[in-house]
């Protein structure tokens, strides 16, 4: 589980520090920017200046240049250096005492007046990393005291210190950190976090400091790290809450700092390295008489007690690489991902990306595949990194090339398998997956030919059902670099439509019929020929149309039809013009009786040509079939229904023409009758059916069918027409002896007419008709009938008249109503010639409906003689 | 190998605590990688991140060995649930419960909710031998629970491969125990029944049955969590963005 995070260089020697003096150590150590400066248990501060030298070969070194070095004339160690760059003033505990001297100069800063430069009785001190002072020009400080049990926390100035807040702890502390408010103390028997500002406490957990050196390190803002107990590295924020799980150090840890992602922790021999994602042990390093361990703005800094040396942190790119080198995939992840807060977010993004693709290549490699897809869909990946690894199925035409530095190792598909066919097998059924499920999305953006004609090669070489899907669907396959792989499988439909696809229809039509006569070998359709013509049957390119159909034709002439019969109707494409296919098919008889059926039968086609070659159609065969010996009656049955059908059925045919193909025909009596029929020749009709064919049912089926669309006197006509056919009896050229006979039906059948049919005929005609020796009995039904009829229509008239006139008179009623108004006469009302009021109700009424005394008229008129008018009403109030 | 937290924020805190050797990391081994193997004495404690529905939950194994006994408090601070563990074929392990674990749950919430869980229960219990597929076991696991309970006393009576040390009886008096302890009136709180668990790390027995019940229950813990935090006048842009809930709280880089 090892990994290499960190190199430990070299960055002042021994003999540079103290020569070959062997009782100088070195006690603390500070670092700040490039300038370091190391105190020794001879009360001397060395500085030295620091360079980071980068060689040809990209390997780190330091040259250390030595600046000054001071004696602080205390013949104590110095146990504590701090640096305040901003106050250019280094914070030096020697012999207990804390006071400040100049960063350039080393020289002992004098007290200001009023304000001293110096804190006694010190144990330890703590720069705030994390000041809540603003002030850029004082350093905050924690300060432990050697007597009491307290914790101060002073302000540093340029030449003096100051006190700002003393806290008493409940035990003596002996080591502490400082951030915003927080102050983290090691006590004798445990931690504690410790607010100043409020004097909040909270308890960490039991520790013996004089058992085990306490280690207690500000990781970050609000959170320490803390030596437990059993030699843990335990995390613990304000609140005393432990946010990270703790990491397992050695019992005798010395020193520990935080370079994330790692908690380095520093014991008498080895520097472990852990992680703070996953808590696992990642490198140990040998480091004898270590001593210190501190990290300055992020660069951690050991020293033994005669050199010091830097722990260079590698590349994070390169220890992930190294992480993948070694196949550790999720270890390579976490890194990546527990580093994102330390990168730049664009820088990030394309780091994670690639580490994300090549743990998907890794994973591909040990044919994980679930797991490779789903780094392969969040790294992005450009999906021709994969299929590149597979031979071949990139086009020749793609500009793709692998990208540099490379993903993975692997050459290609057979370099990874090593020869195993079945592993090279699942890798391609996982490439036809993924390939599926991508090329969809916009990870086939800008490279979709590429995707699709990998996924045809895949789909042909492995016979898969999705080849057809693909290829019928929207697809960017591209035809040039996918003929030759098609045909390669013998996918020659597939080929087909891929050159429909591209435009190419009458390739895929020579292609298919070549293998429907077996040139080819492609088992994909086993109805390839009906496919053909349906292909056809809805093509728009009529010229190909009219190239093929003859093929389909001569293959099967029923199927083949119907390129022209199935073709669908739609609005602005060329339609085919049926007299042009109806030349077309001249050499295919049935093909050409089967497109004029479909345009008279189905399509109603109203056009006398159709109608009439059609029907002659119909008769060639029946007349074919009738000059056969033997006869098949039944296609003979069949054929004749379909030429009677259309006889009948059809006004459009030219009758004549008919009538004289089967003029000679004597077999066919009932299609002449019926074109007779057509012509209204009934009685011709009629004599064919009665006196040649003796069929009487057809006869009367004759009358019922001719008179179908006409009006009931014409029906009777025919019915009449009919029975004097049936009466007259002999027809002219007929035997005498077969006479007899034949009138005794006829005059059955006449009789069976009536009784059958009495509605229709006009009794009165009828028996006028009928011979005198013909027996009531016989006609029974009819008369029965006819007079029952007569009955009825006399009684229903009289109902008529009945009602009409009641009609009549009530309308009369309702006419006078309308008209004649009431004249009202009251004692009131004057008269208009006499102006006296009336006193009987006895009035005359003037035209206008103007009521006057009798007598004032009478005298009127015998006044004016040339007036006569003598209007006599009584009407009356 | 402890999963990685990846930088995910907890919403709430559930801590397993018991003595060494009852089967603590057994069980969340059990629950999260739904496989029983053998496990190292935990060093220190370890965590995992469990996400339930929109909710990261993170539940922390914690050591046993009296020697990281120390530690305890710092985990169980501001827990939501703590379970409380014990091997039933070890009466020692129940009692060290009431002894030295109960202390260290004073600084979890004041509304934390507690378990008590005897594991090992396949030991004794031939109800929990047998193997559970733990994937397609929830329903008939709450059948096995209304079961196991009349059950418990009879194989308690009769002497099994190993004897049974600790009854379920037992374990619901210390509930009624620890509520005393927490100064929790027994009416209010969740009743003895329903957080007395037995189960079997090694079958799979009741296991995910436990860890779910608590999940459920605590969820009005986070809820309210998560409340507080929408009171807070701090903006919390990754919270804005509609990613993983985090805390509400800037931090520096």
């Amino acid at each position: 589980m090892s990994v290499k995070a960190f190199e430990l260089v070299p960055a002042v020697e021994r003999d540079l520090l103290m020569g070959d003096k062997a009782r100088i150590n070195i006690e603390c150590i500070e670092c700040c920017g490039k300038h370091l400066y190391v105190g020794t248990n001879d009360c001397f501060i060395h500085h030295f200046l620091l360079d980071e030298v980068t060689s040809s070969k990209g390997k780190l070194s330091y040259s250390a240049q030595k600046l000054l070095h001071k004696y602080l004339g205390l013949k104590k160690p110095v146990a504590e250096l701090r640096a305040a760059s901003a106050l250019e003033r280094l914070i030096v505990l020697c012999d207990g005492i804390v006071f400040l001297v100049d960063m350039v100069t080393l020289e002992t800063v004098p007290s200001a007046a009023g304000g001293g430069a110096k804190i006694r009785g010190v144990t330890a001190f703590c720069i705030n990393e994390n000041p809540v002072n603003g002030d850029p020009f004082c350093v905050e400080m924690g300060v432990l005291s050697s007597k009491r049990r307290t914790v101060q926390i002073y302000m540093v100035y340029e030449d003096r210190v100051q006190l700002v807040k003393e806290l008493t702890t409940p035990e003596q502390p002996c080591a502490v950190s400082l951030d915003g408010y927080f102050l983290c103390l090691a006590l004798a028997t445990q931690y504690m976090i410790l607010n100043y500002n409020t004097g909040a406490s909270q308890d960490l957990f039991p520790y013996n400091s004089e058992e085990r050196r306490p280690i207690v390190k500000r990781i970050g803002r609000e959170e320490f790290l803390l030596a437990a107990p059993g030699g843990l590295g335990m995390f613990a924020n304000a609140e005393g809450v432990s946010q990270r799980a703790p990491v397992n150090w050695s019992e005798s840890v010395i020193g520990a700092a935080v370079c994330f992602p790692y908690v380095v922790a520093l014991d008498e021999s080895f520097i472990t390295i852990h992680s703070m994602l996953d808590q696992q042990l990642k490198q140990t390093l040998s480091f004898r008489d270590g001593h210190i361990l501190q990290d300055f703005e992020g660069k951690v800094i050991l020293a033994s007690t005669k050199a010091v040396y830097v722990l260079v942190p590698l590349p994070l790119e390169r220890q992930i690489q190294d992480l993948l080198a070694s196949h550790r995939v999720e270890e390579a992840l976490i890194l990546t991902e527990g580093a994102q807060r330390n990168i730049p977010k664009d820088k990030f993004q394309i780091l994670h990306k690639r580490i994300l693709q090549q743990a998907g290549f890794i994973q591909f490699g040990q044919l994980q595949f679930l797991e490779a897809k789903e780094h392969f869909r969040k790294g992005q990946l450009d999906v021709r990194e994969l299929i590149s690894l597979y031979p071949l199925l990139l086009p020749a035409s793609s500009s793709f090339t692998r990208c540099h530095p490379p993903l993975h190792e692997f050459a290609d598909l057979n370099h990874l398998a090593q020869g195993d066919q079945e592993k090279v097998l699942r890798c391609k059924k996982f490439l036809i997956s993924y390939l599926g499920e991508v090329r969809s999305t916009e990870v086939a953006n800008g490279c979709r030919e590429d995707v699709d004609t990998a996924l045809l090669k895949l789909y042909a070489e492995q016979d898969h059902e999705s080849l057809l899907d693909l290829l019928a669907s929207d697809n960017a396959c591209l035809l040039a670099d996918s003929v030759p792989w098609l045909e390669k499988y013998h996918k020659y439909f597939a080929l087909g439509l891929l050159y429909h696809y591209n435009g190419q229809d009458s390739a895929a039509l020579q292609l298919w019929i070549r293998v429907v006569d077996g040139d080819l070998q492609d088992s994909t359709r086993s109805d390839l020929y009906e496919y053909i013509v349906d292909f056809l049957c809805s093509c728009f390119n009529l010229d190909l149309v009219w190239k093929y159909a003859d093929w389909a034709l001569r293959k099967d002439p029923t199927t083949g039809v119907h390129i022209f019969t199935r073709r669908p109707v739609c609005k602005g494409q060329t339609q085919l013009n049926p007299d042009d296919v109806i030349t077309y098919l001249g050499k295919h008889d049935q093909a050409l009786l089967l497109y004029l059926e479909h345009l008279v039968l189905e399509r109603r086609i109203q056009k006398e040509k159709f109608h009439t070659h059609l029907a002659v159609l119909y008769l060639e065969r029946v007349l074919l079939l009738l000059s056969q010996l033997p006869t098949d009656e039944e296609k003979l049955t069949r054929a004749r229904e379909r030429l009677q059908a259309l006889l009948r059925e059809s006004n459009l045919y030219r009758v004549q023409f008919l009538l004289g193909k089967m003029e000679n025909s004597e077999q066919l009596l009932l299609e002449r009758a019926t074109l007779h029929g057509k012509l209204e020749e009934h009685d011709k009709a009629l004599h064919i059916l009665v006196h040649k064919l003796r069929d009487f049912p057809s006869a009367e089926a004759f009358c019922i069918w001719a008179s179908s669309s006409r009006d009931s006197a014409y029906r009777q006509q025919l019915f009449h027409l009919l029975l004097g056919v049936y009466l007259d009896g002999n027809p002219p050229g007929k035997s005498q002896t077969a006479a007899g006979g034949g009138s005794g039906d006829l005059e059955m059948a006449a009789v069976d007419l009536l009784n059958r049919h009495g509605e229709v005929f006009d009794a009165v005609r009828v028996l006028r008709m009928l011979p005198e020796g013909w027996s009531l009995q016989l006609l029974r039904p009819f008369l029965g009938r006819a007079v029952r009829a007569s009955m009825h229509a006399c009684r229903t008239s009289q109902i008529a008249l009945g009602l009409a006139h009641s009609e009549n008179l009530q309308l009369l009623h309702d006419r006078l109503k309308e008209r004649k108004k009431p004249i009202f006469v009251s004692e009131k009302k004057g008269c208009h010639l006499c102006h006296n009021t009336f006193s009987e109700p006895s009035v005359v009424c003037l035209p206008g409906g103007v009521p006057v005394h009798t007598h004032c008229i009478a005298q009127r008129v015998r006044d004016s003689p040339t007036k006569r008018q003598l209007t006599n009403s009584s009407n009356h109030t | 190998m402890p999963e990685t937290s990846k930088m995910k924020k907890p919403d709430v805190k559930v801590v397993l605590l018991g003595d060494m050797n009852v089967g603590k990391t057994s069980l969340l081994h059990r629950y999260t990688e739904r496989k029983f193997k053998d496990t190292i004495s935990t060093v220190g404690g370890a965590f995992f991140l469990k996400q339930w529905g929109p909710y990261n939950i993170s539940i922390w194994d914690t050591a046993g060995r009296e020697q990281f006994h120390g530690l305890g408090s710092m985990y169980c601070r501001g827990a939501a649930a703590i379970i409380l563990t014990y091997d039933v074929t070890n009466w020692q392990s129940l009692a060290e419960l009431e002894e030295r674990f109960l202390s260290l749950t004073d600084t979890a919430n004041h509304d934390c909710i507690y378990a008590v869980v005897g594991n090992k229960a396949d030991l004794t219990d031939p109800t929990a031998q047998q193997s559970q597929d733990t994937d397609g076991m929830s329903e008939d696991q709450t059948e096995c629970e209304d079961r196991t309970e009349p059950e418990v006393l009879s194989t308690s009576l009769t002497s099994s491969a190993s004897p049974k040390q600790v009854t379920h009886e037992d374990a619901m008096a210390l509930y009624g125990r620890i509520l005393r302890y927490k100064g929790l009136e027994e009416k209010s709180s969740l009743p003895a029944e329903k957080m007395c668990f037995e189960t079997s790390a090694k079958t799979g027995y009741n296991v995910d049955t436990l860890f779910e019940t608590l999940f459920d229950l605590v969820l009005p813990s986070i809820l309210r969590k998560r409340n507080e935090y929408q009171e807070s006048p701090t903006v919390d842009l990754e919270e804005c963005r509609g990613g993983s809930s985090k805390r509400a709280r800037s931090s520096c880089c």
